[in-house]
């Protein structure tokens, strides 16, 4: 093989020069030398690489093999055998290159990744997403050859089961049970499924993850497919992703050039492709008997469980299905091992957590963060805080299946278990901030709304209950609100958590049962004095013109329904009857003599 | 016959190469964010302004694309890595910054701090 250029990188941290690093270097340059490869291959110095136990450490690019505990005796045998055959010395490699964490080599000394730990969004922002090189350089599909090459089907199932993953979806469902029940079927031909109907507002997690990084998904899935012995796989996404839909299916379409999916998989017994099929953004269609149904081409809504589809799935058979986000998971189980994986979290919840941080505050982004980091630290330290030094009012997790959590829970670790103890869930990771100007009861009705209109109408608690209740909340936020409201609303709720058929309809009540247990009174005040503290709800507002007017007209002339009255360099006056609300003599106001009361 | 762990090692071994005969070594690798998000903030034109100038003879530079690195606040995001210096991530990308990118980093070296994110 001819030799191809390397861009070589040594530790120059302290740790390192002291166990003689420089010299190292030096042997490095004279071998380089030796073997015509001085005008090909540059060699760079790196501050410390954090591995002084292991040192000195030296890198090889593209590729990242990391070499430790060298000694000059190892320089010619690596240029040797790595550099001139392309075959890196496995005898010196050090077990650091992990799949999580990469992107400290990129990002590491931001502020913003400073709390964050990368597992499954390892490849995101850091490779090209649609070329297959780039990933296969980073170790790509060597968790499925390791899986294929040296672990039986059932070790592997064991291996997930160890690790203590669980569905990233929403549910919180220990993944490897789940594999372990669809191993267990006698049922063929079996099918592996991945969710990727993501629909919650706000949140675009796996969105991202498959634009970011589509092969790692590809490799989960099949993966899964040895484990419980499927053939066929499917990847069910919505059509409003068509950036991710193309990056897959190209991913796909490499991954089968590659022969790392069709007949025989590298050169095994094992086979296994993917197909995908597309949703057309049906909230309820992430639910998975739904998706199950709409993939076999029937309407989209769910069925009573059990049984589940690990028994009964697609077209009756047997059915391993998983979020993205899990799926995103297996090639570090299987690579860095469950007993690692088992060391990042809490207790019950093992591994990270990727969230799509968005609302009221400074750093909206995507990030992920080890189970157990607290809400705190996720908003102020990950997110940077409010902005325009508002206050701090709630944090919704969950979507619209999830709830509001105000101040006093800003310390509550996140896992499973704590979320759904302070009234929230986990969810597949929407977290919107609110701040002091949002009303919650207004957040509720958005959400309550959404739901509402994504019931898929099949059972009545559903459909008609939280139509009930989103009638009561309108009333409150109008202004119409009555005694006992909230009794109703809490009645409501609680029913239809109990009898609905799926978990749309079982989760569609949090958000308001969470903003009535945690900010009750604010429910009370828009319905006992008519007034919304964060001044959201419109009905409840109105707009009074102060002593600082000086009579220019300005907001007498946008108003659309004649409500403003006064001569010119004479203080305004709002004709409150007439008064629509609409807020713009506010905003058009340029000397802040309009307050909105 | 070659175990499947054999196989993709080899697999790999042969993608570095690959990468590298793209002129990975090149001694400036600039990756533009091109997920959903940055394309409609506008990294496409970014992304083009790029392109043009590889096109038209900017050398020494390794042009790819990116996922979401998830700073969707500061979005067209472009990074601009270097052999043995930190990399440099600039944030709110448009034309007119991509264009001066070239001109005063790619070409000249010079770390544009104020566009830089921490």
């Amino acid at each position: 093989m001819t030799a191809t250029p390397y861009r070589i990188i040594v530790c120059d941290g302290t740790s390192c020069i002291n166990k003689g690093s420089r010299k190292l270097t030096a042997i490095l340059r004279e071998q380089l030398d030796k073997h015509g490869l001085a005008d090909r291959t540059t060699i760079g110095l790196s501050g410390c690489l954090g591995m002084c136990d292991k040192g000195p450490i030296m890198v090889v690019n593209p590729g990242y093999t990391i070499y430790g505990r060298l000694t000059e005796a190892d320089i010619p045998e690596i240029v040797e055998e790595h550099l001139v055959n392309n075959r890196p010395v496995a005898r010196l490699v050090i077990q650091e290159d992990h799949l999580y964490n990469r992107f400290f080599r990129v990002f590491g000394d931001a502020k913003f990744f400073g709390k964050q730990m990368r597992v499954t969004l390892r490849n995101c922002g850091i490779i090209d997403p649609e070329n297959i090189d780039d990933y296969l350089s980073l170790r790509g599909y060597e968790a499925l050859a390791k899986a294929i090459t040296e672990m039986t089907p059932d070790q592997v199932v064991a291996e997930i089961e160890k690790s203590g993953l669980r569905g990233r979806g929403g549910a919180g469902f220990p993944t490897g049970r789940k594999w372990r029940l669809t191993a267990n079927e006698k049922a063929t031909p079996k099918y592996v499924i991945c969710n990727a109907d993501e629909g919650d507002p706000g949140a675009f997690m796996d969105r991202s993850a498959i634009e970011g990084d589509p092969h790692t998904i590809v490799e989960g899935m099949a993966i899964g497919g040895y484990a419980i012995g499927a053939e066929r796989g499917v990847v069910y996404i919505r059509a409003e992703y068509p950036l991710a839909i193309k990056r897959i299916e190209k991913a796909i379409a490499d991954a089968r050039a590659h022969g790392l999916l069709g007949k025989n998989i590298l050169g095994s017994n094992f086979s296994f492709d993917i197909e995908i099929r597309l949703g057309a953004g049906a909230f309820v269609c992430g639910e998975e008997t739904a998706l199950i149904h709409s993939i076999e081409g029937a309407r989209g809504m769910p069925r009573p469980r059990p049984p589940y589809p690990a028994a009964v799935g697609l077209f009756g058979k047997p059915t391993l299905i998983n979020n993205v986000e899990t799926w995103a998971n297996v090639p570090v189980v299987i690579l860095d091992g469950a007993n690692w994986f088992r060391t990042v979290g809490t207790e019950t919840s093992k591994g990270t957590k990727v969230f799509a941080l968005a609302g009221k505050v400074v750093n909206t982004g995507l990030i992920e963060v080890p189970m157990g980091t607290t809400l705190r630290e996720i908003i102020y330290d990950v997110g940077g805080g409010i902005p325009f030094g508002k206050r701090f009012k709630a944090v919704q997790t969950g979507g619209p299946s999830g709830g509001c959590l105000p101040e006093q829970y800003l310390d509550t670790p996140i896992d499973y278990e704590s979320l759904t103890k302070a009234g929230s869930i986990m969810g597949s990771g929407g977290m919107i901030v609110i701040d002091e100007d949002s009303c919650m009861v207004d957040v509720a009705r958005f959400f309550l709304e959404f739901t509402q209109d994504e019931s898929c109408g099949k059972c009545t608690p559903c459909r008609e209950g939280t139509k009930r209740m989103l009638e009561i909340l309108v009333r409150i936020t109008e202004g119409k609100g009555k005694p006992g409201d909230i009794e109703n609303l809490e009645r409501l709720g609680n029913m239809i958590k109990k009898s609905a058929l799926c978990g749309l309809g079982q989760s569609a009540p949090n958000p308001v049962l969470s903003t009535i247990k945690n900010f009750r009174e604010e429910y009370e005040e828009h319905i006992r004095d008519k007034k919304c503290r964060a001044k959201a709800c419109k009905c409840l507002v109105s707009y009074e013109i102060g002593d600082k007017c000086i009579g220019c007209g300005a907001c007498k002339r946008v108003c659309p329904v004649g409500a403003i009255s006064g001569s010119p360099k004479t203080k305004h006056t709002i004709d409150q009857d007439k008064c629509v609300r609409c807020g713009l003599c506010f905003n058009t106001c340029k000397f802040e003599a309009i307050a909105k009361v | 016959m070659p175990t499947p762990l054999e196989l993709i090692k080899k697999k790999r071994a042969e993608a570095v190469s690959r990468i590298i005969g793209k002129g990975y070594l090149s001694t400036k690798r600039v990756y533009v964010g091109m997920a959903t998000c940055e394309i409609a903030a506008g990294s496409k034109d970014v992304m083009e302004v790029f392109q043009k100038a590889v096109s038209r003879g900017l050398t020494d530079v390794y042009l790819s694309q990116k996922g979401c690195a998830g700073r969707c606040n500061l979005e067209p995001t472009v990074e601009v890595i270097e052999a043995g210096k930190s990399p440099v991530k600039y944030g709110k990308v448009d034309k007119d910054r991509a264009q001066q990118i070239i001109e005063r980093h790619l070409k000249n070296g010079e770390i544009i701090k104020e566009w830089v994110i921490d």
